[in-house]
């Protein structure tokens, strides 16, 4: 639910009962000050009725207006006490029910008892307090239109920068090197919130870099040592007197040593080429890179009775570091050759656009969707470390290539595209 | 043959200095840039293995010093950086090569000598070993008078072998040497290699200068 949505659930009905409230409230007070007033005019009539008997010693005149009726009517004792009271009548002739303000009181005239009634139309009364219920309800429904016009074109250009550095926290990719530019704004809130993006980014960063210059650091560090050790190993190894049993630790220890050095420097280089430190303006001729390495694994491949066919067009240049692209070219074609099978086949093909590489294999057993990933194997991939296919789409992603990779029928394909 | 190790690791320096020792090349230590900076002046090598990283100052100095002073000394890079930038300037400032830590003795053995091999070329590129010739700039291997083809993989292989001999050379090196970082692992292939040479050599001189060491490596010998 939108934030729009749950504070318009809260806000339009405490409005509307507010609203209500005041109007029922309203009423009420209205109707008090005005039946206060009718009761007045009741009592100045009451003072001129008794005023008139003081005077002229006879009843006045009965009489029957509209908005005003004087009666009298004979009374048994002089108990009676003053009333006021409201009285309802229907009134067939314009089919409305009609309230009355009435007023009952004992007049004695020459020793004769009477009760006087005077009564007074609310009719206006009536009027002004519809008046006032129609007043309420238009203020309620204006009210409702004002907010809905309000929540459709103005809050929406207020929540404006917040949509904005949300993009840009989506769009926020570590290994890019665009920052986050939030909009400027007057509200407190988002500008906590843009400096707070802004921060988080910014450290995030600043982590990711020292993390990415430490394990450079690191494996520059672990190189001296692991010489030392390997070169030991050689050295141990041409000793003249060793028995089996020693060869052997020797064998492992120099397996162990050799695994080791190796992964370190592939991560080095992915750390290189993480780092940028290949950035590269002058194009390079990929066909002939593509050739030589080809021309390198030869051999290798015709050990394994693998058939090459190339279809590579002349003179593509792209715009790579030629380190680089040698290592692209030769990771992609030795993995085709290293997951091959015997007497299988191998199709390179380069043009202006992309490189193909094609080759039989077994069929993958694991999910090729992270085949890019670090440290992920193939299936027959033996000593391999998994890292010659994280380095190519490290290579790629410097140069801002795509690519992908797909198992058909036996075939496993390897593409990149240059543009 | 000598050689000026420039290295500030001391138990790399001297494991260095044993390997080559035992291939017959008089080794010279020096562990700073000042030692380092007075030997390569005072003193002639055939070949130079120089670390960039060391105390007291940038190695690529006495590159920049050797081609000052004219010096015609061989230079091998050895870093523990495997950053392209070293590499490409230690190229431009006229180092034969670059090696990058950790690095096989073998292998650095092979460097030297083709190092100094190419420094040494006087018209004269046959490499002999007992009844092998090996004609460096020719790329191509006679045994007793006879030709013999090899693949480019097995003349490498071969060339690797001498530069090498009668040490024993792990599966690893060899795959390395051959194939690069990436294949070392895979020893299946080095197998093929090691079975034609043998055999196209055995063809030849009816001698097997590859003797397998307990499946550890092999070592070329004439007997």
């Amino acid at each position: 639910m939108k934030l729009l949505a749950k504070y318009n659930r809260v806000n339009i009905p405490i409005t509307i009962a507010t609203l209500l409230i005041t109007g029922v409230g309203f009423y009420f007070i209205i109707r008090y000050v005005l039946v206060h007033q009718i009761d007045k005019d009741l009592r100045i009539e009451q003072q001129e009725i008794i005023h008139y008997i003081n005077e002229k010693k006879s009843l006045p005149e009965a009489s029957n207006y509209k908005d005003q009726q004087i009666q009298f009517q004979p009374a048994n004792d002089g108990l009676f006490k003053t009333t006021f009271s409201t009285e309802h009548r229907y009134n067939s002739r314009e089919n409305e029910v009609e309230s009355f303000r009435k007023l009952q009181f004992l007049i004695n005239v020459n020793g004769q008892n009477y009760i006087a009634i005077v009564k007074k139309s609310e009719q206006e009364t009536e009027d002004i307090i519809q008046l006032i219920l129609i007043i309420t309800f238009s203020v309620i429904i204006f009210l409702l239109l004002i907010l809905f016009i309000a929540n459709r074109f103005l809050l929406a250009k207020i929540w404006q920068p917040f949509n904005h550095i949300l993009e840009q926290l989506k769009q926020f990719n570590l290994s890019s090197t665009n920052k986050i530019i939030p909009r400027k704004t007057e509200i407190k809130e988002f500008k906590e919130l843009n400096e707070a993006a802004l921060l988080m980014s910014e450290k995030v960063s600043n982590d990711y870099e020292s993390l990415k210059n430490f394990t450079e650091n690191a494996s520059h560090e672990i190189q001296t040592p692991l010489a030392i050790i390997k070169n030991k190993i050689e050295l141990l190894l041409q000793s003249e007197n060793l028995d089996k049993a020693e060869i052997q630790s020797i064998q492992i220890l120099n397996d162990a040593a050799s695994k080791l050095s190796r992964l370190n420097q592939s991560l080095l280089l992915l750390a290189n080429i993480e780092n940028r430190q290949f950035e590269s303006t002058e194009k390079v001729n990929f066909s002939k890179i593509i050739n030589q390495s080809i021309e390198n694994f030869e051999e290798l491949a015709s050990i394994k009775k693998i058939s090459i066919e190339k279809n590579i067009a002349e003179d593509v240049f792209i715009k790579v570091n030629d380190s680089l692209a040698e290592i692209l070219a030769s990771n992609i074609i030795l993995n085709s050759i290293r997951h091959n099978v015997q007497d299988g086949k191998i199709k390179i093909g380069l043009n202006e656009k992309s490189m193909e590489v094609s080759n039989t294999g077994n069929e993958p057993n694991e999910n090729t969707s992270d085949f890019f990933e670090r440290f992920k194997k193939g299936s027959s991939s033996g000593d391999s470390l998994g890292l010659g296919l994280a380095i190519v789409k490290s290579i790629c992603n410097t140069y801002g290539f795509a690519v992908s990779y797909f198992y058909k029928d036996g075939i496993h394909f390897v593409k990149v595209d240059f543009y | 043959m000598r050689i000026l190790i420039i290295e500030d690791e001391k138990s790399l320096s001297e494991s260095m200095a044993a390997y080559l020792s035992a291939q017959d090349y008089y080794c010279d230590i020096a562990e700073d840039y000042q030692a380092a900076a007075f030997k390569t002046e005072y003193n002639d090598y055939d070949c130079i293995l120089l670390d960039i990283t060391l105390p007291g100052g940038n190695g690529l100095k006495i590159l920049e010093q050797l081609k000052d002073d004219k010096k015609s000394d061989g230079v091998l890079i050895i870093s523990a950086k495997n950053s392209l930038d070293d590499k490409i300037k230690g190229l431009n400032l006229g180092a034969d090569d670059y090696l990058s830590k950790p690095f096989h003795l073998s292998e650095l053995s092979a460097r030297i000598a083709a190092i100094i091999r190419r420094k040494k070329f006087d018209g004269n590129s046959i490499l002999q070993f007992d009844c092998i010739s090996i004609d460096t700039q020719q790329k191509t291997v006679t045994v007793e008078n006879k030709l013999v083809e090899l693949t480019k993989k097995e003349y490498e292989l071969l060339l690797y072998f001498v530069s090498n001999k009668k040490r024993i050379i792990s599966k690893e090196a060899i795959a390395e040497h051959l194939w690069g970082n990436d294949m070392a692992g895979n020893f299946d292939f080095i197998y093929t290699h090691i079975k034609n040479l043998r055999k196209k050599l055995m063809d030849a001189a009816d001698i097997d200068f590859i003797k397998s060491v307990y499946g550890m490596g092999y070592k070329f010998t004439a007997s």
